[in-house]
């Protein structure tokens, strides 16, 4: 009988330690799982934000946009106005075309400074390609200088303040 | 007797290892470095938006002998030489270094400042040092914005004037 109750005692022993056992174990599933979920979701998230950088990226450096000057190098972070307010019947006449760079995404440029005045354009929307089931949406600013040929002060162009932004949609 | 609490020493010791490897973990997925996406972003556009300012040009000018003067050729050299004593610029009825501190402030707070980051602008003498142009966002009525000082931030890169009163450095720093 005394034998008996030992070993009953021994069975509850092992019984505890191995429901320990399974309890940590289960703890250390669901959190496994949580962390790939959590780290899966993160990476997506850096897939979208990359594509955004080489969305950005391609704009401030598209010819149709960057200022040049004969054959010297194009001046870095800088659109030609005169460039900008006709790109927006290239882009749409292209399509197909800024869709393989771009994708689903919108670029529009605002100027800030000068101002213009009341009734005058101060953003254009170059290129809007939206998503039809969009979920997600990331802007990417960039401030660009906006290089202005049509005024000129000692044959000098003059240089506006503006901010490129560019949303791509997933 | 001896040996059986050995035994259970032993689980323990497992189990204490256990739960160490378990807050390891954790901890290293809670400090995970800020992903390089940002850092990118930001240093970029600090070097981009100081490229702007300085090239921009104002209109509105009067007196001085560009017609369209701008902000590093012409007013920065003209704010360096002169200070707040002389100017050979009047823009938007300032002299060049109120309305530099002014319209820099203003261009910044209307984009860097919306979309959430801090700055601070400085111009100074690289003989002595001496700042005469200090620039940050911090907006007293709100209590947003600030300097960059003591955070992890990023340059946008030396911007060298040779003024007429000695060499002059120009530096942007942007941070979250």
């Amino acid at each position: 009988m005394k034998r008996t109750k030992r070993g009953q005692v021994h069975m509850s022993e092992t019984i505890a330690v191995l429901f320990i056992f399974f309890i940590l174990v289960l703890f250390g599933s669901i959190f496994y799982y949580k962390y790939s979920e959590v780290s899966f979701n993160q990476q997506q998230d850096e897939l979208f934000a990359r594509r955004a950088i080489d969305t950005t990226t391609k704009t401030l450096f598209l010819p149709e946009l960057l200022c040049s000057k004969g054959d010297a190098e194009a001046e870095q972070f800088c659109f030609d106005m005169m460039k900008l307010k006709s790109a927006e019947s290239v882009f749409a006449d292209n399509k197909n075309y800024y869709f393989n760079m771009f994708s689903y995404a919108k670029i529009t440029v605002k100027q800030y400074y000068p101002e213009v005045p009341d009734g005058g354009t101060d953003t254009w929307t170059i290129y809007d390609n939206q998503k039809p089931d969009t979920t997600k949406t990331k802007p990417t600013y960039f401030i660009v200088t906006l290089k202005d040929e049509s005024q000129q002060s000692n044959g000098e162009p003059t240089y506006g303040f503006g901010v490129v932004t560019v949303e791509v949609y997933s | 007797m001896r040996r059986r609490a050995q035994m259970e020493m032993a689980g323990l010791v497992v189990i204490v290892i256990l739960i160490t490897l378990g807050i390891l973990f954790m901890a290293q997925f809670a400090l995970k470095d800020e992903p390089d996406k940002n850092i990118f972003t930001r240093k970029e556009l600090a070097a981009s938006t100081m490229a702007a300012v300085m090239k921009m040009t104002v209109t509105g000018c009067t007196e001085g002998t560009a017609q369209f003067p701008q902000i590093e050729g012409d007013l920065l050299d003209d704010c360096a030489v002169f200070g707040d004593v002389h100017s050979n610029y009047i823009c938007e009825g300032k002299p060049s270094c109120e309305f530099l501190q002014f319209k820099i402030e203003e261009l910044l707070d209307q984009t860097l400042g919306v979309w959430g980051k801090k700055y601070h602008f400085v111009s100074e003498m690289v003989s002595n040092n001496e700042e005469f142009l200090y620039i940050d966002g911090y907006n007293a009525v709100t209590g947003t914005g600030g300097h960059c000082q003591d955070r992890v931030r990023d340059t946008s890169g030396d911007f060298y004037l040779p003024s007429g009163n000695g060499l002059v450095r120009s530096v942007l720093y942007v941070c979250e």
